[in-house]
């Protein structure tokens, strides 16, 4: 008994979603068919009397199409939790410049108004998923739509009177026994023509790319400004005052030997300190062991400066791109600092090695986990990095450890 | 002593070799690149040989390769690699082969011309001088940090200065202790570690090394 109402209430929903799936499908067509309508009865003979209809259709069409795959992707979520990507192109920021004027990618406008309104028809007008939305909406009701049609229209036919009794049985028949299944259409058809297209995915990555390049450029330029920054107040400063200590020590030499003597020991001891600033300085930039050795050898010595005991398996192509190295030897040290810094670890293994699909890079470590990438920490940042490779990272840090992270890189040398 | 200078900036060298001669040390040869230091040290066999770590052709770790190589044909040549920096690995590469006559140090360490001729003249004579920054990265590293848990703060210095290769009367000095006192702490943390502390000269700086690089 329990099944049966349940086969019921199913029947129900399916009917009620069916007729739902066929309004949507059929409004576009209704507005050609009330612009055919219209034209006859204008006066089909008369070329003027087409006019108001063509435009109908046009307009209705361009109008309709975007909102109705805008619904379309709603109730196939909503019913399926499939979801569909809509793909349509995002509107820039609009900026004022210093001249006042305001700047929304495309032009200069008086005002933010009327910037964000040249913006968003220029946006919607270019976006190449139009053409998307507009074969949609073609496809839709001859697809899904006219399958969605069936059960209300079996129970059309069950309810007027001018057919004979058994078709008038047939069509609620048909109706019922099709209910649940007939809007199941409509997902297969979305996934398949309402997703973003070539085109579109290609758009996509160019604005990625671009991103990317802005994002590379500034964080260059950062690091180009630190670098700058490091030897005027470090190395700079130390070489100056060292040259002052030595001609104040030639001065005082032949009437105060000790204290040109404690001059030079105080000299001596600046250009030490330099050393070592411009010694961290370079490693922070190039590990010389890197450019010496290469990754591998480069991450053992890493491994053996750490305060953590950690093993390191290595199995590298040789000949890799050298950013690529630089890039993988700062992500090992940045992850494997976190696992002695933040995870409490006392072990790490670090695994270098390749698939088909580039190279793996994993870090693992006995700490107490936990480890969630926040919007500017540390791994955020590493994330973003790797992007400029294309490369990503993988978390698995459940609270109380352990933790495993991995970066995958693709591959440019093979 | 008979000295080659291997070393490819020509300021450096210079003055390397100017230091050397100061205190009465004959520099032999001098070598600019990686080939070069190769053959220097196979046709003199030096009594030791200060070599750079990055040189040319490659500008990669060509110095410390020559003397790698060198000592696999002449096992036990003494040599004296200086760097712009040190790296565990390569102490570790230097001393693998257990034979002494190995120094490591940062280019730093000519500014205190005594004690660098000093570590010279003890690599020549077939001991090891590493420089403090190695030896506190080796002391501070994963494994060793959990060894060396139960050794006393001064223990630990004392066993830091050994690892330099140092004697125990120049550790003495450096602490402003007796000899005695040194050789004290020293069998006390030989006794933590369980080695034995048979000798007190190069095999006995070469165990600690092997002790403290062991996996």
């Amino acid at each position: 008994m329990g099944q049966v109402g349940a086969w019921w209430v199913r029947a129900g929903r399916g009917f009620v979603r069916a007729c739902v799936v066929a309004a949507v499908a059929l409004l576009v067509p209704c507005v050609w068919a009330a612009a055919v309508a219209l034209g006859i009865r204008w006066g089909a003979g008369n070329p003027w009397s087409w006019v108001a209809p063509v435009v109908l259709v046009c307009g209705g069409t361009l109008g309709l199409s975007r909102p109705v795959c805008r619904t379309v992707r709603r109730l196939v979520e909503r019913w399926t939790g499939t979801a569909v990507p809509d793909g349509y192109r995002q509107a820039p920021p609009v900026a004022q410049l210093s001249t006042g004027y305001w700047w929304n990618g495309f032009g200069y406008e008086r005002t933010r108004r009327d910037a964000l309104m040249d913006q968003r028809l220029r946006v919607r007008w270019k976006d190449p998923a139009n053409w998307r939305d507009l074969r949609f909406t073609a496809v839709l009701p001859f697809t899904a739509g006219a399958v969605a049609c069936l059960p209300p229209s079996g129970v059309v036919v069950a309810a007027l009177g001018s057919f004979g009794l058994p078709v008038r049985v047939l069509g609620l028949l048909v109706a019922v026994a099709c209910a649940p299944y007939a809007w199941r259409c409509l997902e297969p058809v979305a996934v398949r023509f309402l997703r973003p297209s070539a085109a579109m995915a290609l758009a996509d990555r160019v604005a990625e790319l671009t991103a990317q390049r802005a994002d590379a450029t500034v964080a260059q330029a950062a690091e180009i400004r630190r670098i700058e920054r490091d030897l005027h107040d470090g190395a700079q400063a130390r070489l100056v005052s060292l040259g002052l200590s030595l001609a104040t020590a030639e001065k005082l030499m032949a009437t105060d030997p000790e204290r040109a003597r404690a001059l030079m020991r105080e000299a001596r001891d600046g250009a030490t300190a330099s050393l070592t600033e411009l010694r961290e300085l370079v490693r922070g930039i190039n590990p010389p062991v890197l450019g010496d050795r290469g990754l591998a050898d480069a991450v053992r010595a890493l491994a053996l400066d750490s305060p953590l005991e950690t093993t390191v398996e290595a199995d590298l192509p040789a000949g890799l791109d050298p950013p690529i190295e630089s890039a993988l030897y700062f992500a090992v040290a940045e992850l494997l600092a976190n696992a002695a810094k933040h995870a409490r670890a006392t072990r790490a293994r670090i695994t270098l090695g390749q698939d088909p699909t580039g190279l793996v890079v994993r870090v693992e470590d006995d700490g107490r986990g936990g480890a969630v990438p926040r919007a500017d920490g540390g791994l955020a940042g590493l994330r973003r990095r790797l992007a400029a490779f294309d490369g990503t990272l993988e978390i698995t840090s459940p609270e109380g450890g352990p933790t495993s992270m991995r970066v995958r890189v693709p591959c440019a040398s093979s | 002593m008979r000295i080659v200078v291997a070393e490819d900036l020509y300021l450096l060298r210079d003055g390397m070799v100017r230091l050397i001669e100061a205190y009465g040390h004959q520099v032999v040869a001098t070598a600019a690149t990686g080939p070069e230091t190769l053959t220097a040290l196979l046709e003199w066999r030096p009594d030791v040989a200060v070599v750079d770590v990055r040189m040319p052709p490659t500008q990669k770790d060509e110095g410390l390769r020559a003397a790698l190589a060198a000592r696999r044909e002449v096992p036990g040549l003494p040599v004296f690699v200086l760097s712009q920096y040190v790296e565990q690995l390569y102490a570790r590469e230097l001393l693998a082969d257990g034979s002494g006559g190995v120094g490591y140090f940062l280019k730093d360490s000519v500014f205190d011309a005594d004690q660098f001729i000093d570590a010279l003249e003890r690599v020549a004579a077939g001991g090891t001088a590493m420089d403090p920054a190695v030896i506190a990265k080796l002391l501070s590293s994963g494994t060793s940090h959990r060894r060396l848990e139960a050794l006393t703060e001064r223990e630990h210095s004392v066993l830091g200065l050994m690892a330099e290769g140092l004697s125990n009367q120049a550790i003495g000095q450096r602490l402003f202790l007796s000899e005695s006192a040194i050789s004290k702490y020293t069998t006390s943390l030989f006794g933590k570690l369980g080695l034995t502390d048979d000798d007190s000269g190069n095999r006995r700086v070469l165990a600690v090394l092997a002790y403290l690089n062991s996996p």
